[in-house]
Protein backbone atom coordinates (compact mmCIF):
# COMPACT_ATOMS: atom_id res chain seq x y z
CA UNK A 1 0.00 0.00 0.00
CA UNK A 2 2.02 2.80 1.20
CA UNK A 3 5.35 1.10 0.17
CA UNK A 4 3.74 0.24 -3.17
CA UNK A 5 3.03 3.22 -4.29
CA UNK A 6 6.54 4.79 -3.09
CA UNK A 7 7.87 6.07 -6.27
CA UNK A 8 11.39 5.63 -7.65
CA UNK A 9 13.69 8.37 -6.90
CA UNK A 10 14.44 8.90 -10.55
CA UNK A 11 11.04 10.32 -11.38
CA UNK A 12 9.83 10.78 -14.77
CA UNK A 13 9.85 14.12 -16.65
CA UNK A 14 6.34 13.85 -18.03
CA UNK A 15 4.40 12.02 -14.66
CA UNK A 16 0.56 12.78 -15.57
CA UNK A 17 -0.30 10.35 -18.30
CA UNK A 18 -1.98 12.99 -20.42
CA UNK A 19 0.55 15.47 -20.52
CA UNK A 20 2.59 13.03 -22.90
CA UNK A 21 0.34 14.47 -25.57
CA UNK A 22 2.50 17.11 -25.91
CA UNK A 23 5.70 15.02 -27.37
CA UNK A 24 2.90 13.43 -30.00
CA UNK A 25 2.15 16.91 -31.62
CA UNK A 26 4.80 19.31 -31.67
CA UNK A 27 3.65 21.00 -34.65
CA UNK A 28 0.50 21.91 -34.30
CA UNK A 29 0.12 24.07 -30.73
CA UNK A 30 -2.84 24.93 -31.52
CA UNK A 31 -5.19 23.66 -28.53
CA UNK A 32 -8.88 23.89 -29.80
CA UNK A 33 -10.45 25.17 -27.62
CA UNK A 34 -13.30 22.69 -25.85
CA UNK A 35 -16.07 24.79 -24.53
CA UNK A 36 -17.77 27.62 -26.77
CA UNK A 37 -16.16 31.56 -26.16
CA UNK A 38 -17.58 33.23 -23.21
CA UNK A 39 -19.62 36.36 -24.41
CA UNK A 40 -22.64 38.37 -23.00
CA UNK A 41 -26.24 37.07 -23.92
CA UNK A 42 -28.32 37.97 -26.90
CA UNK A 43 -31.53 38.12 -25.11
CA UNK A 44 -31.43 39.24 -21.35
CA UNK A 45 -32.64 42.54 -20.49
CA UNK A 46 -28.73 44.04 -19.88
CA UNK A 47 -26.87 46.41 -20.97
CA UNK A 48 -24.25 44.45 -22.23
CA UNK A 49 -26.92 42.29 -23.91
CA UNK A 50 -28.19 45.27 -26.05
CA UNK A 51 -24.19 45.90 -26.79
CA UNK A 52 -23.94 42.17 -28.00
CA UNK A 53 -27.28 42.85 -29.92
CA UNK A 54 -25.90 46.40 -31.98
CA UNK A 55 -22.65 44.20 -32.27
CA UNK A 56 -24.61 41.13 -34.25
CA UNK A 57 -26.82 43.81 -36.32
CA UNK A 58 -22.78 45.51 -37.01
CA UNK A 59 -21.28 42.56 -38.27
CA UNK A 60 -24.56 41.17 -40.23
CA UNK A 61 -24.38 44.29 -42.31
CA UNK A 62 -20.44 44.16 -42.92
CA UNK A 63 -21.15 40.42 -44.18
CA UNK A 64 -23.97 41.41 -46.54
CA UNK A 65 -23.86 42.37 -50.44
CA UNK A 66 -24.20 45.88 -51.28
CA UNK A 67 -27.66 46.27 -52.08
CA UNK A 68 -29.02 44.55 -48.70
CA UNK A 69 -26.12 46.48 -46.77
CA UNK A 70 -27.60 49.73 -48.20
CA UNK A 71 -31.12 48.43 -46.96
CA UNK A 72 -29.83 47.43 -43.71
CA UNK A 73 -28.23 50.66 -43.00
CA UNK A 74 -31.22 53.13 -43.90
CA UNK A 75 -34.16 50.30 -42.74
CA UNK A 76 -34.86 52.10 -39.49
CA UNK A 77 -36.92 55.64 -39.42
CA UNK A 78 -36.43 57.84 -36.33
CA UNK A 79 -36.92 61.66 -36.25
CA UNK A 80 -34.03 63.24 -37.66
CA UNK A 81 -32.72 66.15 -39.00
CA UNK A 82 -32.96 67.54 -42.50
CA UNK A 83 -30.08 69.77 -43.75
CA UNK A 84 -30.24 71.60 -46.53
CA UNK A 85 -27.47 72.60 -48.38
CA UNK A 86 -28.79 76.46 -49.41
CA UNK A 87 -30.05 77.62 -45.92
CA UNK A 88 -31.29 81.12 -45.11
CA UNK A 89 -29.79 80.68 -41.37
CA UNK A 90 -27.03 82.81 -40.23
CA UNK A 91 -22.94 81.32 -40.27
CA UNK A 92 -24.36 78.10 -41.65
CA UNK A 93 -21.07 77.37 -42.74
CA UNK A 94 -19.80 76.46 -39.53
CA UNK A 95 -22.77 74.14 -38.57
CA UNK A 96 -22.53 72.57 -41.66
CA UNK A 97 -18.81 72.02 -41.10
CA UNK A 98 -19.84 70.45 -37.48
CA UNK A 99 -22.10 67.97 -38.86
CA UNK A 100 -19.89 66.70 -41.53
CA UNK A 101 -16.36 66.90 -39.56
CA UNK A 102 -15.20 69.07 -42.31
CA UNK A 103 -12.31 71.67 -42.38
CA UNK A 104 -11.93 74.27 -44.67
CA UNK A 105 -9.09 75.34 -46.23
CA UNK A 106 -9.22 78.43 -48.71
CA UNK A 107 -7.69 78.79 -52.15
CA UNK A 108 -7.88 75.51 -54.22
CA UNK A 109 -5.27 72.77 -53.69
CA UNK A 110 -2.05 73.07 -55.77
CA UNK A 111 -3.16 71.30 -58.92
CA UNK A 112 -5.54 74.24 -59.44
CA UNK A 113 -3.01 76.80 -58.34
CA UNK A 114 -2.33 79.96 -60.92
CA UNK A 115 1.11 79.34 -61.73
CA UNK A 116 0.38 75.95 -62.71
CA UNK A 117 0.28 74.04 -65.93
CA UNK A 118 -2.19 75.83 -68.30
CA UNK A 119 -4.72 73.50 -70.17
CA UNK A 120 -2.99 73.14 -74.14
CA UNK A 121 -5.62 73.86 -76.35
CA UNK A 122 -8.57 74.86 -74.47
CA UNK A 123 -6.76 78.22 -74.00
CA UNK A 124 -6.60 79.52 -77.34
CA UNK A 125 -10.55 78.35 -77.58
CA UNK A 126 -11.56 80.59 -75.31
CA UNK A 127 -9.32 83.82 -75.44
CA UNK A 128 -9.58 84.03 -79.51
CA UNK A 129 -13.89 83.47 -79.21
CA UNK A 130 -15.88 85.04 -75.76
CA UNK A 131 -16.99 87.81 -76.63
CA UNK A 132 -20.72 87.56 -76.90
CA UNK A 133 -22.31 86.33 -73.95
CA UNK A 134 -24.77 84.09 -75.28
CA UNK A 135 -22.15 82.44 -77.54
CA UNK A 136 -19.60 82.28 -74.87
CA UNK A 137 -21.87 79.72 -72.94
CA UNK A 138 -21.95 78.25 -76.27
CA UNK A 139 -18.98 78.01 -76.79
CA UNK A 140 -18.08 76.94 -72.89
CA UNK A 141 -20.66 73.81 -73.48
CA UNK A 142 -18.57 72.67 -77.39
CA UNK A 143 -15.54 73.27 -75.46
CA UNK A 144 -15.86 70.92 -72.95
CA UNK A 145 -17.83 68.17 -74.58
CA UNK A 146 -14.93 68.45 -77.09
CA UNK A 147 -12.60 67.82 -74.10
CA UNK A 148 -14.52 65.01 -72.51
CA UNK A 149 -15.08 63.17 -75.54
CA UNK A 150 -11.34 63.79 -76.57
CA UNK A 151 -9.89 62.41 -73.15
CA UNK A 152 -12.24 59.68 -71.92
CA UNK A 153 -16.19 58.60 -73.22
CA UNK A 154 -18.49 57.16 -71.24
CA UNK A 155 -19.21 60.17 -69.06
CA UNK A 156 -22.92 60.77 -67.59
CA UNK A 157 -24.06 64.27 -67.79
CA UNK A 158 -27.22 64.17 -65.54
CA UNK A 159 -29.57 67.37 -65.34
CA UNK A 160 -31.31 67.80 -62.27
CA UNK A 161 -30.29 65.08 -60.58
CA UNK A 162 -31.11 63.98 -56.95
CA UNK A 163 -28.67 63.29 -54.43
CA UNK A 164 -29.17 62.29 -50.89
CA UNK A 165 -27.26 60.98 -47.91
CA UNK A 166 -27.98 59.45 -44.00
CA UNK A 167 -25.66 59.90 -41.41
CA UNK A 168 -25.55 60.12 -37.50
CA UNK A 169 -23.06 62.16 -35.27
CA UNK A 170 -23.13 63.08 -31.52
CA UNK A 171 -25.23 62.06 -29.22
CA UNK A 172 -28.20 63.77 -27.32
CA UNK A 173 -30.05 62.75 -24.21
CA UNK A 174 -33.53 62.48 -24.57
CA UNK A 175 -35.35 64.84 -22.62
CA UNK A 176 -39.02 63.80 -21.23
CA UNK A 177 -40.90 61.06 -22.48
CA UNK A 178 -40.42 56.98 -21.79
CA UNK A 179 -36.99 57.18 -22.93
CA UNK A 180 -35.70 60.03 -20.31
CA UNK A 181 -32.28 60.19 -19.86
CA UNK A 182 -30.90 57.86 -22.30
CA UNK A 183 -28.33 58.94 -25.24
CA UNK A 184 -29.38 58.65 -28.50
CA UNK A 185 -27.21 59.42 -31.50
CA UNK A 186 -28.30 62.41 -34.00
CA UNK A 187 -29.41 61.67 -37.19
CA UNK A 188 -28.99 63.72 -40.59
CA UNK A 189 -30.39 63.69 -43.78
CA UNK A 190 -29.41 65.87 -47.18
CA UNK A 191 -31.18 65.77 -50.24
CA UNK A 192 -30.02 67.92 -52.33
CA UNK A 193 -31.21 68.75 -56.23
CA UNK A 194 -27.60 70.22 -57.67
CA UNK A 195 -28.51 71.77 -60.79
CA UNK A 196 -26.41 69.40 -63.26
CA UNK A 197 -23.70 66.61 -62.04
CA UNK A 198 -20.86 64.76 -64.36
CA UNK A 199 -20.06 61.47 -63.48
CA UNK A 200 -16.92 59.32 -64.50
CA UNK A 201 -16.50 55.58 -64.29
CA UNK A 202 -13.23 56.04 -62.36
CA UNK A 203 -12.14 58.02 -59.15
CA UNK A 204 -10.63 61.16 -59.07
CA UNK A 205 -7.04 60.93 -57.92
CA UNK A 206 -6.46 62.82 -54.21
CA UNK A 207 -5.80 66.05 -53.57
CA UNK A 208 -3.63 65.53 -50.31
CA UNK A 209 -3.02 62.29 -48.66
CA UNK A 210 -5.30 60.78 -45.78
CA UNK A 211 -2.83 61.89 -42.76
CA UNK A 212 -2.53 65.37 -43.86
CA UNK A 213 -5.93 65.56 -42.91
CA UNK A 214 -5.23 64.38 -39.54
CA UNK A 215 -3.83 68.41 -37.98
CA UNK A 216 -6.69 69.95 -39.64
CA UNK A 217 -9.16 71.77 -38.03
CA UNK A 218 -12.96 71.52 -37.59
CA UNK A 219 -14.88 73.83 -35.85
CA UNK A 220 -16.70 72.32 -32.43
CA UNK A 221 -20.68 73.50 -32.16
CA UNK A 222 -21.70 72.63 -28.87
CA UNK A 223 -24.67 73.48 -29.39
CA UNK A 224 -27.97 71.49 -30.58
CA UNK A 225 -28.45 71.96 -34.30
CA UNK A 226 -31.69 72.20 -33.80
CA UNK A 227 -30.71 76.06 -32.84
CA UNK A 228 -29.33 76.57 -35.67
CA UNK A 229 -32.49 76.56 -37.14
CA UNK A 230 -32.62 72.79 -38.24
CA UNK A 231 -36.21 71.00 -38.14
CA UNK A 232 -36.75 67.31 -37.57
CA UNK A 233 -38.68 65.00 -39.64
CA UNK A 234 -39.45 61.39 -40.00
CA UNK A 235 -38.98 59.72 -43.71
CA UNK A 236 -37.37 57.57 -45.75
CA UNK A 237 -33.85 57.41 -45.16
CA UNK A 238 -32.31 57.79 -48.77
CA UNK A 239 -28.50 57.18 -49.82
CA UNK A 240 -28.49 58.34 -53.54
CA UNK A 241 -25.29 59.69 -55.79
CA UNK A 242 -27.97 60.48 -58.26
CA UNK A 243 -27.62 57.33 -60.56
CA UNK A 244 -28.95 53.96 -59.41
CA UNK A 245 -26.54 50.93 -57.59
CA UNK A 246 -26.11 48.78 -60.39
CA UNK A 247 -24.76 51.77 -62.88
CA UNK A 248 -21.19 51.41 -63.49
CA UNK A 249 -20.59 55.34 -63.71
CA UNK A 250 -20.89 55.50 -60.13
CA UNK A 251 -17.69 57.98 -59.41
CA UNK A 252 -18.64 61.86 -58.96
CA UNK A 253 -16.65 64.23 -60.49
CA UNK A 254 -18.35 67.49 -60.98
CA UNK A 255 -21.64 69.25 -59.83
CA UNK A 256 -23.18 72.47 -60.69
CA UNK A 257 -25.18 74.14 -58.52
CA UNK A 258 -27.50 77.51 -58.68
CA UNK A 259 -28.12 80.14 -56.22
CA UNK A 260 -31.70 80.90 -56.14
CA UNK A 261 -33.06 84.34 -56.26
CA UNK A 262 -33.21 84.33 -52.51
CA UNK A 263 -29.89 84.28 -51.95
CA UNK A 264 -28.30 86.66 -54.33
CA UNK A 265 -26.16 89.22 -53.60
CA UNK A 266 -28.17 92.69 -54.32
CA UNK A 267 -30.69 90.98 -51.64
CA UNK A 268 -28.70 90.31 -49.09
CA UNK A 269 -27.02 93.84 -49.49
CA UNK A 270 -30.32 95.35 -49.47
CA UNK A 271 -30.67 93.74 -45.75
CA UNK A 272 -27.16 94.18 -44.39
CA UNK A 273 -26.56 90.98 -44.97
CA UNK A 274 -23.53 90.67 -47.28
CA UNK A 275 -21.25 88.85 -44.97
CA UNK A 276 -23.47 86.06 -45.25
CA UNK A 277 -23.16 85.61 -48.91
CA UNK A 278 -19.65 83.68 -48.86
CA UNK A 279 -20.96 81.74 -45.51
CA UNK A 280 -23.70 80.71 -47.44
CA UNK A 281 -21.51 79.44 -50.50
CA UNK A 282 -19.24 77.65 -48.45
CA UNK A 283 -22.29 75.92 -46.42
CA UNK A 284 -23.69 74.94 -49.53
CA UNK A 285 -20.73 73.16 -51.02
CA UNK A 286 -19.88 71.68 -48.23
CA UNK A 287 -23.48 69.84 -47.25
CA UNK A 288 -23.69 68.87 -51.02
CA UNK A 289 -20.40 67.41 -51.45
CA UNK A 290 -20.29 65.37 -48.19
CA UNK A 291 -23.68 64.22 -48.96
CA UNK A 292 -22.43 63.27 -52.56
CA UNK A 293 -18.75 61.49 -51.84
CA UNK A 294 -20.28 59.87 -48.67
CA UNK A 295 -23.37 58.36 -51.38
CA UNK A 296 -20.70 57.13 -53.35
CA UNK A 297 -18.49 55.73 -50.56
CA UNK A 298 -21.24 54.19 -49.48
CA UNK A 299 -22.09 52.52 -52.89
CA UNK A 300 -18.81 51.27 -52.74
CA UNK A 301 -19.38 49.43 -49.56
CA UNK A 302 -18.05 52.00 -46.74
CA UNK A 303 -20.25 52.59 -43.90
CA UNK A 304 -20.30 54.16 -40.71
CA UNK A 305 -18.42 51.29 -39.49
CA UNK A 306 -16.26 50.20 -42.41
CA UNK A 307 -14.26 53.12 -43.08
CA UNK A 308 -12.62 54.63 -46.57
CA UNK A 309 -9.71 52.65 -47.39
CA UNK A 310 -8.89 55.76 -50.05
CA UNK A 311 -10.12 59.38 -50.34
CA UNK A 312 -13.61 60.00 -51.93
CA UNK A 313 -12.95 62.72 -54.34
CA UNK A 314 -15.35 65.40 -55.97
CA UNK A 315 -15.64 68.76 -57.54
CA UNK A 316 -18.48 71.31 -57.44
CA UNK A 317 -19.07 74.77 -58.94
CA UNK A 318 -21.88 77.00 -57.40
CA UNK A 319 -22.49 80.35 -59.59
CA UNK A 320 -25.64 82.68 -59.93
CA UNK A 321 -24.31 83.16 -63.26
CA UNK A 322 -21.89 86.43 -62.35
CA UNK A 323 -20.36 85.22 -59.71
CA UNK A 324 -18.57 81.71 -60.01
CA UNK A 325 -17.20 79.43 -56.30
CA UNK A 326 -14.94 76.75 -56.57
CA UNK A 327 -14.73 74.08 -54.29
CA UNK A 328 -13.19 70.89 -53.97
CA UNK A 329 -14.01 67.94 -51.58
CA UNK A 330 -11.98 65.36 -50.14
CA UNK A 331 -13.66 62.76 -47.88
CA UNK A 332 -11.70 60.72 -45.67
CA UNK A 333 -13.84 59.93 -43.31
CA UNK A 334 -17.20 58.25 -42.84
CA UNK A 335 -17.11 57.04 -39.67
CA UNK A 336 -19.16 59.75 -37.82
CA UNK A 337 -21.04 58.55 -35.19
CA UNK A 338 -19.99 58.82 -31.51
CA UNK A 339 -18.98 55.04 -31.17
CA UNK A 340 -16.60 55.30 -34.05
CA UNK A 341 -15.38 59.07 -33.75
CA UNK A 342 -13.48 59.22 -30.79
CA UNK A 343 -10.29 57.54 -31.82
CA UNK A 344 -10.75 58.66 -35.56
CA UNK A 345 -8.23 61.48 -36.37
CA UNK A 346 -9.25 61.67 -40.24
CA UNK A 347 -11.00 64.93 -41.50
CA UNK A 348 -12.64 65.64 -44.18
CA UNK A 349 -11.56 69.15 -46.58
CA UNK A 350 -12.86 71.19 -48.17
CA UNK A 351 -10.92 73.96 -50.93
CA UNK A 352 -12.72 76.62 -52.12
CA UNK A 353 -12.54 79.88 -53.86
CA UNK A 354 -13.86 83.27 -52.94
CA UNK A 355 -16.44 83.74 -55.49
CA UNK A 356 -15.09 85.37 -58.28
CA UNK A 357 -16.41 87.71 -60.88
CA UNK A 358 -16.90 86.09 -64.77
CA UNK A 359 -17.08 89.29 -66.27
CA UNK A 360 -17.62 92.87 -65.07
CA UNK A 361 -20.79 94.17 -67.16
CA UNK A 362 -22.46 93.38 -70.42
CA UNK A 363 -23.25 96.14 -72.45
CA UNK A 364 -25.18 96.55 -76.08
CA UNK A 365 -24.51 92.30 -75.98
CA UNK A 366 -20.79 92.98 -75.56
CA UNK A 367 -19.35 91.51 -72.18
CA UNK A 368 -16.50 93.66 -71.00
CA UNK A 369 -14.06 92.52 -68.85
CA UNK A 370 -14.16 88.86 -69.56
CA UNK A 371 -12.03 87.24 -66.76
CA UNK A 372 -9.46 84.67 -67.96
CA UNK A 373 -8.56 83.19 -64.94
CA UNK A 374 -11.99 82.30 -64.31
CA UNK A 375 -12.90 80.46 -67.63
CA UNK A 376 -9.75 79.12 -67.08
CA UNK A 377 -10.12 77.56 -63.36
CA UNK A 378 -13.26 76.36 -64.81
CA UNK A 379 -11.66 74.34 -67.74
CA UNK A 380 -9.12 72.74 -65.24
CA UNK A 381 -11.85 71.47 -62.95
CA UNK A 382 -13.81 70.31 -66.07
CA UNK A 383 -10.35 68.88 -67.29
CA UNK A 384 -9.83 67.14 -64.06
CA UNK A 385 -9.60 63.14 -64.91
CA UNK A 386 -8.50 60.42 -63.07
CA UNK A 387 -4.86 58.70 -63.54
CA UNK A 388 -5.84 56.31 -66.59
CA UNK B 1 -50.79 98.74 -31.30
CA UNK B 2 -47.24 101.67 -31.05
CA UNK B 3 -49.09 104.03 -29.50
CA UNK B 4 -52.18 104.64 -27.42
CA UNK B 5 -54.29 107.40 -29.14
CA UNK B 6 -52.54 110.14 -27.88
CA UNK B 7 -54.51 113.34 -27.25
CA UNK B 8 -52.37 116.26 -28.76
CA UNK B 9 -53.02 119.95 -27.89
CA UNK B 10 -54.98 121.57 -30.43
CA UNK B 11 -51.88 123.49 -32.65
CA UNK B 12 -52.44 127.43 -33.25
CA UNK B 13 -50.38 129.71 -35.16
CA UNK B 14 -47.65 130.44 -33.19
CA UNK B 15 -47.69 127.20 -31.02
CA UNK B 16 -44.75 125.15 -30.49
CA UNK B 17 -44.72 122.11 -32.47
CA UNK B 18 -43.37 119.48 -30.02
CA UNK B 19 -44.59 116.35 -30.71
CA UNK B 20 -42.24 113.42 -29.49
CA UNK B 21 -44.01 109.96 -30.92
CA UNK B 22 -42.94 106.86 -28.88
CA UNK B 23 -43.56 103.50 -29.34
CA UNK B 24 -45.49 101.86 -26.43
CA UNK B 25 -44.27 98.52 -26.72
CA UNK B 26 -41.13 97.95 -24.38
CA UNK B 27 -38.31 94.50 -24.19
CA UNK B 28 -37.31 92.34 -21.76
CA UNK B 29 -33.87 90.67 -21.81
CA UNK B 30 -33.99 87.35 -20.59
CA UNK B 31 -31.77 84.42 -19.53
CA UNK B 32 -32.46 82.18 -21.81
CA UNK B 33 -33.67 79.15 -20.05
CA UNK B 34 -31.24 76.67 -22.56
CA UNK B 35 -28.20 77.15 -23.62
CA UNK B 36 -28.23 79.66 -26.82
CA UNK B 37 -25.63 80.20 -28.96
CA UNK B 38 -23.46 83.23 -28.32
CA UNK B 39 -24.92 85.64 -31.10
CA UNK B 40 -28.02 84.94 -29.64
CA UNK B 41 -30.26 87.13 -27.36
CA UNK B 42 -33.43 86.10 -26.10
CA UNK B 43 -36.33 88.52 -25.29
CA UNK B 44 -39.53 88.59 -24.14
CA UNK B 45 -41.61 90.74 -26.20
CA UNK B 46 -45.30 92.29 -26.48
CA UNK B 47 -47.77 90.22 -28.32
CA UNK B 48 -49.02 92.62 -30.83
CA UNK B 49 -45.24 93.11 -32.01
CA UNK B 50 -44.09 91.53 -35.39
CA UNK B 51 -40.40 90.34 -36.15
CA UNK B 52 -40.57 93.16 -38.30
CA UNK B 53 -41.48 95.61 -35.43
CA UNK B 54 -38.66 94.00 -32.92
CA UNK B 55 -35.94 94.90 -35.96
CA UNK B 56 -37.06 98.36 -36.44
CA UNK B 57 -37.12 98.83 -32.48
CA UNK B 58 -33.49 97.34 -31.84
CA UNK B 59 -32.17 98.95 -34.92
CA UNK B 60 -33.43 102.58 -34.16
CA UNK B 61 -33.72 103.26 -30.86
CA UNK B 62 -30.67 101.47 -29.59
CA UNK B 63 -28.84 100.76 -32.68
CA UNK B 64 -28.29 97.29 -32.15
CA UNK B 65 -27.31 95.58 -35.86
CA UNK B 66 -30.06 92.58 -36.01
CA UNK B 67 -29.44 89.69 -38.27
CA UNK B 68 -32.76 86.71 -37.96
CA UNK B 69 -34.72 87.16 -35.24
CA UNK B 70 -37.46 84.40 -34.72
CA UNK B 71 -40.55 84.45 -32.35
CA UNK B 72 -42.61 82.26 -30.57
CA UNK B 73 -45.55 82.42 -28.40
CA UNK B 74 -45.59 81.04 -25.17
CA UNK B 75 -48.80 79.42 -24.04
CA UNK B 76 -49.11 80.49 -19.88
CA UNK B 77 -50.66 77.45 -18.46
CA UNK B 78 -54.54 77.43 -17.17
CA UNK B 79 -53.77 74.57 -15.08
CA UNK B 80 -53.24 75.51 -11.50
CA UNK B 81 -56.15 76.07 -9.73
CA UNK B 82 -56.86 78.49 -6.82
CA UNK B 83 -59.06 78.13 -3.28
CA UNK B 84 -61.93 78.24 -5.25
CA UNK B 85 -61.00 75.84 -7.45
CA UNK B 86 -61.59 77.82 -9.85
CA UNK B 87 -58.66 77.53 -12.71
CA UNK B 88 -56.04 80.68 -12.69
CA UNK B 89 -54.62 81.60 -15.86
CA UNK B 90 -51.16 82.41 -15.97
CA UNK B 91 -50.82 85.51 -19.05
CA UNK B 92 -49.59 84.21 -22.25
CA UNK B 93 -46.36 86.20 -23.70
CA UNK B 94 -44.24 86.23 -26.98
CA UNK B 95 -40.14 85.34 -26.88
CA UNK B 96 -38.04 86.60 -29.61
CA UNK B 97 -34.88 84.91 -30.32
CA UNK B 98 -32.59 87.65 -31.71
CA UNK B 99 -29.63 87.08 -33.86
CA UNK B 100 -26.84 90.13 -34.13
CA UNK B 101 -24.93 90.92 -37.40
CA UNK B 102 -21.32 91.57 -38.09
CA UNK B 103 -20.50 88.73 -35.30
CA UNK B 104 -21.46 90.53 -32.55
CA UNK B 105 -21.94 87.96 -29.39
CA UNK B 106 -23.56 88.34 -26.16
CA UNK B 107 -23.85 86.36 -22.78
CA UNK B 108 -26.53 87.29 -20.04
CA UNK B 109 -24.55 88.66 -17.65
CA UNK B 110 -24.54 87.42 -13.88
CA UNK B 111 -26.87 89.48 -11.74
CA UNK B 112 -26.75 87.78 -8.84
CA UNK B 113 -22.85 87.34 -8.01
CA UNK B 114 -21.69 85.80 -4.94
CA UNK B 115 -20.80 88.21 -2.42
CA UNK B 116 -17.52 87.86 -0.09
CA UNK B 117 -18.87 86.83 3.28
CA UNK B 118 -16.54 87.93 5.23
CA UNK B 119 -17.61 91.12 7.82
CA UNK B 120 -15.35 94.00 7.89
CA UNK B 121 -12.60 94.50 10.63
CA UNK B 122 -13.94 95.05 14.41
CA UNK B 123 -17.94 95.42 13.44
CA UNK B 124 -20.12 93.28 15.42
CA UNK B 125 -20.97 90.89 12.53
CA UNK B 126 -17.21 89.90 13.12
CA UNK B 127 -17.28 89.16 16.94
CA UNK B 128 -20.60 87.59 16.54
CA UNK B 129 -19.08 85.43 13.85
CA UNK B 130 -16.11 84.26 15.77
CA UNK B 131 -18.02 83.69 18.77
CA UNK B 132 -20.02 81.32 17.29
CA UNK B 133 -17.25 79.52 15.56
CA UNK B 134 -15.59 79.29 19.02
CA UNK B 135 -18.67 77.43 20.48
CA UNK B 136 -18.55 75.04 17.74
CA UNK B 137 -15.01 74.28 18.30
CA UNK B 138 -15.69 73.57 22.13
CA UNK B 139 -18.83 71.56 20.65
CA UNK B 140 -16.77 69.11 18.90
CA UNK B 141 -15.19 66.13 20.32
CA UNK B 142 -11.08 65.65 20.87
CA UNK B 143 -9.51 64.73 17.36
CA UNK B 144 -6.72 62.71 19.06
CA UNK B 145 -10.09 60.71 19.90
CA UNK B 146 -10.21 60.00 15.56
CA UNK B 147 -14.33 60.42 15.76
CA UNK B 148 -14.72 57.63 18.82
CA UNK B 149 -17.93 59.16 21.11
CA UNK B 150 -17.20 60.05 24.40
CA UNK B 151 -19.54 57.53 25.73
CA UNK B 152 -16.97 55.00 26.07
CA UNK B 153 -13.67 55.56 28.55
CA UNK B 154 -13.47 57.08 32.40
Amino acid sequence: MAARTRLSLLLPKSLHPLRTHRHVHTEAAVKEPSYPPIVASLTAKSKAARLRQIEERVKKICASPLDEKLSLITRIQRMKFVVYPQTFARNPDRWHQHFTKTAYIPGLPEKFSPGAESPPAAQDHTAATGIDDAAFSEIRDLVTRVILHEHWHKVKKHLNPQVSFYWRRGTRTIPKGHRKGRLEPIRFQIDDHPHSQIRIPQQLPQFAPLEASYTAEVPEVPYAPNLMPLFRRQYENNIFTGAKLPDPVCYGHTQFHLVPDRYHRERLARQQQSDQVEAFLRANAVASLFAWTGAQATYQGFWNYEDVSRPFVSQAVITDGHYFSFFCYQLNTVALSSEVDGNNPRKNILWGTESLRLYQDVQDGEVVGLDDGVVRLLVQFLMNQPHS
Amino acid sequence: MPVTRLLHPLYQLGNPQLRIFRPNWFLTLVRPGKEQPPDTVQFRVPMEMTKYDIKNYLEKIYNVPVGAIRTRIQFGSNKKRNHLNQKVKQPDYKVAYVQLAQGQTFTFPNIFPEKDQTPTEGSMEEMQEKFMEDEKQRQKLDPRRGGVTEWFGL
